[in-house]
């Protein structure tokens, strides 16, 4: 049995390997904005026209998200949220977002770790039993372009749950659209921010792209 | 053969010129000889015209004393035949005609023998059968058959069996393409041409099995077999006269393979031989065999 | 995907775990399977910090045979989640590091070579926890079948062809609990059926990992039992 004397790599040690040569996507560079209801038609024409998805005109998506976090004494909570498509049959998205990291102003974009995980629709059992608690739920319904390694997302947030009587479909947040200009990355690739403020610079007249301050806003 | 054509030529023209002096001597005097001493013009032109005679007479001499005489007679070909007798007792045609006209008994008789020996044989593909009848029109042709025809046999089949689901694709125009799910156990896709079963793929269950692709093979080993056993079957259940029947027979001999792994070989009683299930199933009882099983 | 059986093989009076596995090699090769690379199925326990309310582990496992792929099981005590992920869970895992800490003494893995007959998958599996040998865990998985209850008489035979030794005619407890895969045919009648048992279902790798959690959990208990030395103990199928 010579074949069996040499070392069986297990997958502990892959992982270790791939995050020690910076190969997992585990950096969000993200800047946000919000466009009213009664533009969003010209956002997405000039979308149309920036982006790589010209022939096949915008990726319609509609998910339902669940935030939760996972409290232990003495810690900070442990914030993940669960995404599942709407309007296809697709795997779960199991998300942890990390503290989002303004940096100063020189700095393009904000920056937080994120770790994405495709799973099976038991995730939510699995998190509840676990300890998890749900924080808060909405769906989002909207358009996906793509430019380059470059996401953006216009989409519009409504309450889930919450519909008074009578009233036809769910409720939205707000009368405005999010916009979101994201990209996954494997850490040290801070050349895509710069990549990311000339995309937004584009949109300017439309849309102002920014480092939004959560904490400022609550 | 060139003095031949000049001597010929010349009595030719000999004869036309002798034509002309009796032509010239019917007519008698002309209006254009003139008035006066139109008989002497007459005559001149009288003597010319018989020296032209003289002419080609010698003409005609000369070359004919040219001439070789032939050392054999020409061949006439048929032309020949023209001279001989005609009548039926002088010819030795009747023997000739009976023996023809036994052949052509004989002939008849052996294809007929052969026809009903093929007939027995139904390993066949053409759908042309002969028979005594003359002017037989009705020949049940199973591959140009509508395909509301087809749609209503392949709808037949589905209601009558609950594990099996059949779905019915017309990729390249009226030709039916039928996926066929056996229970939990296999995909067949069946290709028809009219009634006619074409060709006959089958995959395992967790295999992808769609119209673009029908001819990629499984790549389990098992069901590559199955696939083998499958266009035996389908040979053997071809019947052209009763084209239904061949597919509904067919069907219900694919469907025994819904239970290809639960199973053991009727004969040695195990369920594995080099690794594979019985594979083969019995065309009348529908009973499971291991191919190597099958024909001791 | 088809269809696998986990048999624990006790190794015989006065033989050691890699003879055995050796011998039980040679004895494949001569039916015909063809070696194919070797394979590894780890299992690593989380257990909740001893402040933390109830005693909930996780059990992450991996399978090279899925490398893509992490398979976890959350055990309340009365119920098991499963959950299969990509294999960035594990960086999630290490996340939630402060309320779940790993127990390396119970890491618990099984791995060796693997072999192909036909269409059957053969893995001799020598399973060590913490480094120590033991025992050996046979895989034969029928990849054409789909259903365990219509593949298991082959597999049974096979085994018996190959291991020499008289295998019970009942298919495998694990495959007689009721079915809990609602969570691809959640409107499937099939479900609210008590009958419905796993043996009649679509296999699915969690199945797999489910098996080797189950038979880990042998060994261990073995362990505990007998302070250690497992090796050579009769074991229960």
């Amino acid at each position: 049995m010579s074949t069996l004397s040499g070392p069986i790599s297990t997958a502990k040690d892959a992982l270790s390997q791939a995050v020690q040569s910076h190969i997992i996507p585990n950096q969000e560079y993200l800047l946000q904005g919000s466009i009213l209801d009664s533009s969003v038609e010209h956002l997405l024409h000039r979308l149309k026209g920036l982006c790589d998805n010209v022939d096949t005109g915008p990726e319609p998506f509609h998910d339902h998200e669940v935030c939760m976090s996972l409290r232990t004494p003495n810690q900070m909570a442990l914030q993940l949220r669960v995404r599942r498509s709407l309007d296809c049959d697709a795997p779960h998205q199991l998300r942890y977002i990390g503290q989002a990291e303004l940096g100063d102003r020189s700095r393009p974009t904000l920056v937080r770790s994120s770790i994405d995980v495709a799973c099976t629709s038991t995730v939510m059992d699995f998190l509840t039993e676990l300890g998890c608690r749900v924080d808060f739920e909405y769906t989002n319904r909207g358009y996906m372009f793509r430019k380059g390694r470059m996401k953006i997302t216009v989409s519009k947030i409504f309450k889930t749950g919450s519909n008074k009587p009578g009233e036809m479909g769910p409720e939205p947040i707000s009368q405005s659209y999010l916009v979101e200009l994201s990209v996954l990355a494997p850490t040290g690739q801070d050349a895509i921010g710069e990549e990311m403020r000339a995309f937004a610079e584009q949109l300017r007249p439309l849309v102002q792209l920014d480092k939004i301050d959560y904490k400022r806003l609550g | 053969m060139d003095s031949l054509n000049n001597a010929l030529s010349a009595i030719k023209n000999l004869r036309s010129s002798v034509g002309h002096v009796f032509e010239v001597l019917a007519n008698g005097v002309q209006a254009h000889h003139g008035d006066d001493g139109r008989d002497s013009k007459f005559l001149v032109q009288f003597q010319e015209l018989f020296n032209n005679v003289n002419l080609n007479l010698r003409e005609v001499e000369s070359v004919i004393n040219g001439l070789t005489p032939p050392p054999a007679p020409f061949n006439l070909g048929h032309t020949a035949a023209l001279a001989q007798e005609t009548t039926d007792e002088r010819q030795a045609l009747y023997s000739q005609l009976v023996n023809s006209y036994k052949w052509v008994d004989k002939i008849h008789e052996y294809s007929f023998l052969a026809n009903n020996i093929l007939n027995c044989n139904s390993l066949r593909r053409s759908y042309i059968s002969y028979s005594n009848k003359r002017g037989r029109l009705q020949i049940s042709s199973c591959n140009n058959t509508s395909p509301q025809h087809v749609d209503k046999v392949l709808n037949e089949l589905s209601l009558n069996s609950l594990q099996t689901n059949y779905k019915i694709w017309r990729p390249f125009g009226s030709n039916a393409v039928v996926i066929v799910n056996i229970g939990r156990i296999l995909k067949a896709a069946i290709v028809f041409k009219g009634v006619m079963i074409e060709w006959v793929t089958v995959k395992g269950f967790d295999e992808s099995l769609d119209v673009d692709d029908l001819w990629t093979e499984s790549r389990y080993e098992v069901f590559r077999k199955v696939q083998e056993q499958t266009h035996s079957a389908m040979l053997h259940f071809f019947s052209p006269t009763l084209p239904d029947l061949a597919v509904k027979s067919y069907m219900t001999w694919i469907h025994s393979y819904n239970k290809l792994f639960t199973e053991p070989c009727r004969r040695c009683g195990k369920y594995l031989y080099n690794a594979l299930p019985p594979t083969w199933r019995d065309l009348r009882t529908l009973e499971p065999f291991h191919e190597e099983c099958k024909n001791c | 995907m088809g269809v696998t059986v986990l048999q624990p093989y006790s190794v015989p009076e006065g033989q050691t775990g890699p003879q055995t596995i050796e011998f039980l090699a040679k004895r494949l090769l001569a039916l015909g399977a063809v070696q194919a690379s070797t394979f590894i199925v780890d299992c690593e326990t989380f257990i909740p910090n001893p402040q933390h309310g109830t005693p909930k582990t996780v059990h992450v496992l991996h399978n090279s045979e899925y490398p893509a792929s992490t398979f976890a099981v959350l055990d309340t005590g009365t119920k098991q989640v499963p959950l299969v992920a990509d294999a960035l869970f594990d960086l999630l895992m290490l996340k939630m590091a402060p309320a779940h800490t790993s127990k390396k003494q119970t890491k618990i893995e099984s791995k060796g070579a693997r072999f192909e007959y036909g269409d059957f998958l053969i893995k001799l599996g020598s399973v060590t926890m913490a480094e120590n040998f033991k025992g050996i865990l046979l895989e034969v998985e029928y990849r054409p079948c789909v259903i365990p209850s219509n593949c298991w008489e082959l597999i049974r035979e096979l085994l018996q062809g190959f291991l020499g030794v008289s295998i019970p005619a009942t298919i495998p407890p694990y495959f007689n609990t009721p079915s809990i895969m609602s969570m691809n045919h959640p409107k499937s009648s099939e479900i609210f059926n008590p009958n419905h048992t796993k043996q009649n279902d679509v296999y699915q790798p969690m199945d797999t990992i489910n098996q080797y959690l189950e038979h880990f959990g042998n060994f261990r208990k073995q362990t505990m039992l007998s302070g250690g030395t497992g090796i050579g103990a009769p074991l229960r199928s």
